[in-house]
């Protein structure tokens, strides 16, 4: 309270000193008056009184004097004129103030980006109401390897009965594909999201205009309803409020709009256009393949005041009640619950936390630069600084403003950073591999500028930390003898810049190495053998409307006649249809047996693709035994599969699958399919380049139709260039038909592998600023010691030294430095990169070339960095260099 | 004014206008006027000091202060206690007492 009060009468002092002067004046005035009254009143005359009065009070001056010191606000005054000092020397050395300002930019600018990254992905919560209450449930099952997988429709429903500590349970999915909207005769892709009627009430999410779904329309209702997205709404139906009770054309089929959603309503997905309620027959719920097949992401909200444990056991009740109740399905079905956010962050986590802990390297170096080029500066004002210790200025009064200045430096650097940061952020959007950030929540905000602000500080702290101690422990007697440049003063210095420098090497090895191990990671996976060639092969993506190719007679004959108009297209090698692109998404899996195996004995998770004939022979993979897929293998003759090398490998030891008969049931029955394999094809990685190729089979689509297939067209020129001959051959065929994508097949192959390259270029890019940073540093350090030892260089060359010797000196020296930072940035790497193994494919964490390779690319630059300076040492004339001080 | 006037020790001068200031609020000339009759002319405060020394104790937040009308309509800027100089009072005594002792035995013994 007190000290509060004295601070107030100190900030107004020193914010109004004219009134404090005044307001001691008036008060001097009285004392004085009052004096002469009484003095009067004994007796004395006016002239006498007046004089006595001020014997008695004492000097006038000097109590005004005495009041100020007391009254004058002394830290603050002082901190104010330190700020000016300094900007008055940084606009003196501008080109040394701008180096440490821009140095400082690029680590906090490259904090910032990566900060709003992690800020807006992991750190802030979802979008929703009480978010924190939001669990994504999932199943899992030992005997197939599943974990946390989607569940069944009659297992979510089950819980969302049964278990009481949830308010509501949710489903959804978004993996339908796509599907086509018909406005104003102009047909357009639209990414639809399906969900139970109580998708958006779960998660507490309101419409803009309209309403959602009520829970009865979870069933059908014999009215296909849809809510649109705000950017659906805006792009294709000009924001027109009369859409809602509007009804569109989708795929073919009447869809009443309902209600329109607020811009920031982007669940599951950025690009999600539309939602429907999945209007299930009611007589699903009595079917098996309701609680068989699994498909559906459960979201459910739990009641307040219940935790999470509590929830769980009563989930994991209601999971073993299942498992006995249907043990056809559930025997071994596990479920569990994970917090939604957590869920959905999942694997962007880590990378994430990667890139901030290297940015934070970057700032560190940056830090020990800009400490260098304060230390630097601190010493050339030696002089000046000893003249004031002599003077008896004190030494924690120096060592307060040696902080002010790096403060100040810092706080400009801050600036600079921030705008930086706010370029950085907008290019981090850019260029990020589609939906790894959550582009829309991604801005500045308090905690972004809260962090900045802490970064900002904290390094203005820690590069001053160097100079501080060193003007503190200096002696005025040292520092006067010869202009300021005694042995030990020198000495002590110079120990601070090295120090700062091997810090520097130390960092900047840790970042390259991580750096390192994610390049040696990424040129492993172009490496991998894909199972096909992707050079000059384009693909389409083509989705059927089902309501007009309601039979698989009709989309296999549109699939047949799009083949064949393709193939007579100019410059046109082969063209093939598969029904999930290999690198980009896997079919549907399945339990399966062969004829002939023991009674009872199956196998699980055999991925399914449709192809037509040509598919293999266009994408290059090869047939390693039996034959290809021929027109013959129509409707109506035998049924006949393609398995991949993995399945034959791992359920046909030693045997020839070729002849052999499949069926994909567990236990097949009178409707069972049962085909006959009739060859075996090389593996082909399904979803990316890091994850082995499992089972699969391929069945002709004449035999298994199905209405989206990716038609691939191979070219001898650009197969870019096909694009617009594809579009115009689909739209001869039906014109009501849109193609949801069309790219090349090396797009799709780079496209698997953008997180890591985006990862990889970040990482890169950080380690090349911050070894520049910290050549900088060697070379600033290096050139400093041949200035100082110009003279000592001279007379060695006087006494005989060869200019190859004095250089050698020089370059030792800045050698021993580097050498103690890749010592000890070894053990950091050793260290921190085992926080990276999960991000590396095919290279250990700490992989022997990286941790070879990287140091001597380091010694290499720091060589050059110190060649300089050597050189120009050696070229020191003796004359001139013995003359000199 | 002609007695001998012994000049009081900065620390001393900080805990008599404490004592003083005990009894009432007052202003900064009344304050100089109750210490020199107090100590019956004996202690005769160099009252230019006496500013200095309230801004001392303001800083501390033993005292603070405000412009008031004295009796004869005159603008004046009277000091008091905080709780906090009330306490000071105390423990500020005790140590002069305690301060007083060791050079009085010093005194006697030497």
């Amino acid at each position: 309270m007190g000290a509060i009060k004295g601070f107030n009468a100190r900030l107004r002092a020193l914010l109004f000193p004219r009134a404090a002067e005044r307001a001691l004046n008036d008060e001097i005035q009285f004392h004085l008056e009052q004096e002469i009254d009484k003095n009067v009143r004994l007796g004395m005359s006016e002239v006498e009184a007046r004089r006595q009065a001020l014997v008695q009070f004492g000097g006038l001056t000097q109590t005004r004097e005495a009041h100020h010191e007391v009254y004058a606000a002394r830290p603050l005054e002082e901190l104010a004129a330190d700020t000016r000092y300094t900007l008055r020397t940084m606009r003196r050395t501008p080109v040394l103030a701008g180096a440490a300002i821009l140095t400082l930019a690029l680590g906090v600018g490259a904090n910032t980006a990566i900060f709003s990254a992690v800020n807006a992905v992991v750190l802030r919560p979802l979008p929703f109401p009480n978010s924190s209450q939001l669990y994504m449930l999932w199943e899992e099952n030992p005997e197939k390897g599943w974990y946390k997988q989607v569940a069944a429709p009659a297992n979510m429903l089950d819980w969302k009965e049964q278990v009481a500590a949830f308010a509501d349970v949710m489903a959804y999915s978004d993996a339908f594909g796509t599907s086509t909207l018909i406005e104003n005769g102009e047909p357009t892709i639209v990414r639809p999201a399906f969900g139970t009627g109580n998708f958006f009430s779960v998660l507490g999410a309101r419409a803009a205009l309209g309403r959602t779904f009520t829970d009865a329309e979870t069933w059908r209702t014999g009215q296909s309803i849809a809510v649109l997205s705000h950017h659906l709404w805006r792009d294709r139906f000009s924001s027109d409020r009369a859409i809602i009770g509007r009804t569109i054309q989708l795929d073919g089929q009447a869809v009443q709009v309902v209600g329109v959603m607020p811009a920031s309503f982007d669940y599951p997905h950025e690009n999600t256009d539309l939602w429907q309620p999945w209007a299930w027959d009611p007589r699903n719920r009595e079917r098996v393949s309701f609680r068989r097949a699994h498909w559906l992401n459960v979201v459910a909200r739990v009641k307040p005041g219940i935790t999470p444990e509590a929830a769980n056991a009563q989930l994991q009740a209601v999971v073993k009640r299942l498992q006995r109740d249907y043990p056809a399905t559930n025997r071994v079905m596990g479920a569990g619950m994970t917090p939604l956010h957590e869920f959905l962050v999942g694997d962007t986590r880590l990378p994430l936390l990667v890139l901030l802990g290297a940015v934070g390297l970057l700032l560190l170096i940056a830090c020990a630069n800009v400490g260098n080029l304060m230390l630097v500066k601190a010493a050339d004002r030696e002089r000046e600084a000893a003249l004031r210790l002599a003077l008896g200025a004190g030494r924690s009064r120096l060592v307060r403003q040696a902080f002010t200045e790096s403060l100040v430096l810092s706080l400009i650097g801050g600036v600079a950073g921030v705008s930086l940061g706010w370029w950085g952020t907008r290019a981090l959007q850019a260029m990020q591999p589609a939906g790894m950030l959550r582009v829309s929540h991604f801005d500045f905000d308090w905690a972004v500028l809260g962090y900045v602000l802490a970064i900002t500080t904290i390094s203005g702290l820690l590069f001053g930390i160097a100079p501080a101690l060193w003007s503190s422990r200096r002696s005025p007697q040292d520092a006067l003898k010869e202009g300021g440049r005694s042995g030990s003063q020198t000495r002590r210095m110079r120990r601070w810049g090295e120090r700062l420098v091997i810090g520097e090497v130390a960092l900047a090895l840790m970042l390259s190495v991580g750096a390192g191990l994610l390049v040696r990671s990424l040129i492993r996976l172009q490496h991998v053998d894909p199972g096909f060639d992707p050079n000059g092969v384009i693909v389409a993506r083509v989705e059927l409307p089902g309501a007009r190719y309601d039979t698989g007679e009709k989309a296999n004959v549109f699939f047949n006649r799009l083949e064949e108009q393709l193939r007579g297209l100019p410059g046109i090698e082969g063209v093939g249809s598969v029904s999930d692109l290999p690198l980009r998404n896997t079919g549907y899996s399945s339990d399966f047996t062969v004829a002939g195996w023991p009674a009872g004995t199956y196998g699980s998770e055999v991925v399914h693709r449709r192809v037509t004939p040509a598919f293999f022979q266009t994408i290059r993979t090869p047939l390693v035994s039996g034959r290809a897929l021929t027109a013959a293998d129509a409707a109506n003759s035998v049924p006949v599969v393609l398995i991949n090398e993995a399945l034959a490998k791992k359920h046909f030891k030693g045997e020839n699958p070729i002849g052999k008969r499949i069926v994909f049931d567990k236990e097949p029955d009178s409707t069972s399919v049962w085909r006959t394999i009739i060859g075996v094809v090389k593996d082909q990685h399904q979803t990316k380049l890091s994850i082995e190729p499992v089972i699969e089979v391929f069945e002709p689509l004449a035999q298994s139709a199905t209405n989206g297939m990716s038609v691939l067209a191979r070219t001898a020129g650009d197969p870019a260039a096909l694009g617009p001959a594809i579009r115009r051959t689909v739209a001869e065929l039906d014109r009501s038909l849109a193609l949801s994508s069309v790219e090349t097949l090396n797009q799709v192959r780079a496209t698997s592998l953008a997180r890591e390259r985006f990862l990889t270029t970040l990482l890169l890019l950080f380690a090349g600023v911050g070894l520049a940073l910290a050549v900088v540093g060697v070379y600033g350090v290096m050139a400093q010691m041949a200035r100082r030892r110009v003279r000592e260089m001279g007379i060695r060359l006087a006494l005989g030294a060869q200019a190859n010797d004095v250089r050698w000196l020089v370059v030792r020296n800045g050698l021993r430095l580097v050498v103690a930072g890749l010592v000890i940035g070894t053990l950091g790497a050793l260290a921190a990169t085992r926080a990276m193994q999960a991000l590396l494919f095919g290279v250990a964490s700490r992989d022997p070339l990286t941790f070879l390779a990287v140091p001597v690319v380091l010694v290499m630059t720091a060589l050059v960095a110190t060649w300089v300076p050597a050189s120009h040492a050696s070229r020191a004339d003796p004359a001139t260099a013995l003359r000199a001080e | 004014m002609q007695n001998p006037s012994t000049d009081v020790l900065r620390g001393t001068l900080d805990l008599l206008i404490l004592k003083t200031l005990t009894l009432e609020p007052m202003h900064g000339w009344g304050i100089g006027q109750r210490i020199e009759q107090m100590s019956r002319g004996v202690l005769d405060a160099n009252q230019g000091s006496l500013y200095p020394a309230f801004q001392r104790l303001e800083q501390k937040g033993w005292i603070d202060s405000e412009w008031r009308t004295t009796e004869n309509n005159r603008r004046a800027k009277y000091y008091r206690l905080t709780p906090a100089g009330r306490r000071a009072v105390g423990t500020e005594a005790a140590s002069w007492r305690r301060y007083v002792e060791a050079v009085e035995f010093i005194l006697q013994t030497t």
